[in-house]
């Protein structure tokens, strides 16, 4: 456990400082477009993985948080002039309070009309900038980024470091809560939720907990947004996609383990873009062929592959699992 | 090492030279001049993409039948933007980055291109657009070169307003969906309206997930309008002509259309056939006698074999002679500078008209056309069924601007429908 700690923070500490090199050492600008987007979705299904994996919540309202903190950002740029960091904390602020708001509302509803409410909740945000001029409404808005800080090349690069920083806490968090009393809270009332509450599980404190958090982290990915792509417009900003995709992650990643979406997300994202450049017109079919294959073949996800095929190389694995399982319970 | 004298070196290196020479041509076959750009080829604007794409392959197979540009042959490449501003940075700098390709064209449509515009500043990079709509308005990139045969709101539905101005029009409804381009369209059209001294007694926007027009066009009627000014996309366009079919717009109206997407596809009028008569709308190429641009006719004669095959829109009026343009906008410019470079070529452009199947075009200092041309036409004696009829002269007659009118516009829109 301390080894695997050991390892876990490295890579948290290594991770961010390979952000900040890799864009200086004069690799081509494309690789970090593309590790921009792989970074994103890490976030978005980790993120997401927080309230659908652990409290088995099913959260369509993915675009609703990732919308919202493009346009907090690109209001706080606009009308303060904030710089990107500000930016980031303001788009996860208010992303929090959206949860928090959103849960107190939908969280009394439960399997597929908790869904639904969620969706409902982002066609709610996205009319209400639909008709805001001020960001630009309808129509969309351009937006001129300002001097590239930190001596870094060109935006893409600066934002692809910020990304892995997301994508650090992203991470830390979900390990915290998966490993913390807060994840054991989420499991029990995943698994059953009246047991969970006569047992004196704050249900409803976890839950709007990990709305918070979650909204918080969707949001905080989605703050970069208006700079990486210059220009916002509603439509692609909100879009259903990024739900689609942030659930397919955590589906074909695994949703029981922290690293289940990160891998998820860098199996998908990384197939898309490869797809894309191979086939213009079958990029969507084989990424749809993925899920489907994983849903049938690897219903745990990547996670029950790697626990298949650790139990399948030492067959002493399975007990210690069992003995771990029984010390939690 | 004694073998090594200076005559086997000169010999050595003139035999090299001379191979390299003659292996120039065929070394230029294979090192082909990269064109570039991003289409929609999935999601709601691929209808426009496809035909993007096709027309565009037609002027690669066309230059490199005719030997290729500068002795080299023309590759296009091309990736599915799905008509998303988020996807179309990355595919930018993969062309530029990876592809490195040689000469670049914008994507099709106005939210994707927008995104790409910091991007060819920066890297200082010649872009020739296709079908976009102010979208160097704030980066001011002077290597930008629009092709859409309008500049801003007024050139585009200036027309209309003007013709509403012809058959006294008082009072304006204004029905536009809540996206990029109606949005856009609507603000002209609204400050049009107000310079044209009509009083706005109707405004709707509405989502663009609406099906039910019913209500609305209940309350244009009753507020009795003499114009009606229409922002709309494909399906809603579609299903706002049949709610106006089944209940009537009122005796009052004398024009009714305007800005309506989908009105220049042949799905759309297809399906709509009649219920089009009298509608005046706008459009980038109809075939009437005085848009027939040398070589577009025939262009779109061999556009309508291949698009048979590729399962795209047969008509192609509206995207495909423009892309094509795109490309031999970029022909022209290489062809008189012998050059690649963008420096080169955009200053070949800013001062230079070129010739293509759209018309000569000139540009701006904006980058957008100097002279823009959308027509205003109208819909007259559609049968239902019949999808040939719309490339017969007659069909959509061009009723503004002068110089390419075809006819006089019938007004009110019911003695327009009985035509």
């Amino acid at each position: 456990m301390r080894n695997n700690s050991t390892s876990f923070w490295a890579f948290a500490l290594a991770l961010p400082i390979l952000g900040f090199v890799l864009p200086k050492v004069g690799l081509n600008e494309y690789y970090f477009y593309v590790a921009y987007v792989v970074l994103q979705y890490v976030v978005l299904a980790t993120a997401w993985n927080i309230l659908g994996g652990y409290a088995g919540y099913v959260n369509f309202g993915t675009g609703a948080f990732f919308g919202l903190g493009a346009y907090t950002a690109l209001v706080a740029m606009k009308a303060f002039g904030a710089p990107l960091f500000v930016q980031i904390a303001a788009a996860a602020i208010v992303g929090a309070l959206l949860g928090i708001g959103a849960g107190l509302l939908t969280l009394r509803l439960k399997g597929i009309f908790f869904s639904i409410a969620t969706i409902a909740a982002a066609i709610v945000i996205e009319t209400f900038i639909l008709n805001w001029r001020f960001v630009g409404g309808a129509s969309g808005m351009q937006v001129i980024r300002p001097e590239v800080p930190l001596g870094f090349e060109t935006y893409t690069r600066l934002l692809f470091f910020v990304m892995t920083i997301l994508t650090v806490l992203a991470i830390i968090v979900a390990r915290y809560i998966e490993k913390s009393w807060v994840g054991r809270g989420l499991h029990a009332l995943r698994d059953a939720e009246s047991a969970a509450e006569c047992s004196g599980v704050p249900t409803l404190r976890l839950k709007l907990l990990a709305c918070a958090i979650s909204g918080a982290l969707m949001a905080a990915a989605g703050a970069p947004f208006p700079l990486y792509t210059s220009f916002i417009e509603p439509h692609s900003t909100f879009s259903l996609n990024y739900s689609v995709m942030a659930l397919s992650m955590a589906v074909v990643g695994g949703m029981s383990r922290w690293w289940g979406p990160v891998l998820g997300a860098i199996l998908i994202a990384s197939t898309q873009q490869l797809a894309a450049s191979a086939s213009p017109e079958l990029h969507l079919l084989v990424v749809g062929l993925l899920m489907v294959l994983f849903v049938i073949v690897a219903p745990d996800g990547l996670v029950g592959l790697v626990q298949w095929a650790r139990k399948m190389v030492g067959p002493g694995r399975k007990e210690v699992e069992l003995a771990r399982g029984s010390e939690r319970a | 090492m004694s073998n090594f004298t200076k005559r086997s070196v000169l010999r050595t290196m003139l035999l090299g030279l001379g191979l390299a020479t003659i292996a120039q041509p065929i070394w230029a076959q294979d090192n082909p001049i990269k064109v570039g750009t991003s289409m929609a080829l999935s999601g709601p604007l691929a209808g426009g993409g496809r035909q993007s794409r096709l027309a565009l392959q037609m002027w690669v197979e066309d230059i490199n039948s005719r030997g290729g540009l500068l002795g080299r042959k023309i590759e296009l490449i091309t990736y599915d933007d799905q008509g998303s501003p988020a996807q179309s940075p990355g595919i930018f700098s993969k062309l530029i980055d990876l592809d490195q390709v040689d000469l670049l064209i914008a994507p099709y449509g106005t939210v994707p291109a927008a995104a790409v515009m910091p991007m060819m500043k920066e890297r200082q990079r010649l872009l020739i657009g296709q079908i976009g709509f102010q979208i160097n308005s704030k980066t001011h990139h002077d290597m930008w070169f629009n092709n859409s045969p309008w500049s801003d709101a007024d050139s585009w539905v200036g027309g209309y307003f003007k013709l509403g101005q012809k058959v006294g029009v008082k009072k304006v409804a204004f029905l536009a969906a809540d996206q990029e381009f109606s949005q856009n369209i609507l603000a002209g059209a609204k400050t049009l309206a107000t310079k044209s001294g009509f009083e706005s007694v109707y405004e709707q926007t509405y989502p663009p997930t609406t099906v039910d027009f019913s209500a609305m066009i209940r309350a244009i009627r009753a507020a009795a309008p003499d114009m009606v000014f229409v922002a709309s996309y494909p399906a809603d366009s579609t299903a706002i002509i049949r709610a106006v079919g089944e209940i009537g717009i009122g005796s009052s109206v004398k024009l009714f259309g305007g800005g309506m997407v989908g009105l220049q596809y042949e799905a759309v009028m297809n399906t709509l056939g009649s219920q089009l008569n009298g509608i005046v709308n706008y459009h980038t190429y109809v075939p009437e006698k005085t848009m027939a641009f040398p070589g577009v006719r025939e262009f779109l004669d061999r556009y309508t074999e291949r698009a048979k095959a590729e399962n795209v829109d047969t008509l192609g009026f509206y995207v495909a002679p423009f892309s094509y343009a795109a490309g031999q906008i970029l022909e022209q410019a290489v062809k008189a500078t012998g050059s690649l470079d963008s420096v080169e070529l955009a200053k070949y452009l800013r001062s230079n008209e070129v010739q293509t199947i759209v018309g000569p075009i000139r540009w701006s200092a904006d980058g957008e056309w100097a002279e823009p041309r959308v027509v205003m036409i109208q819909f007259r004696t559609i049968k239902d069924g019949d999808a040939e009829q719309f490339r017969q002269e007659g069909k959509q007659v061009v009723v503004d601007p002068d110089r390419f009118r075809t006819g006089d516009l019938i007004s009110p829109l019911s003695e327009a429908q009985r035509n």
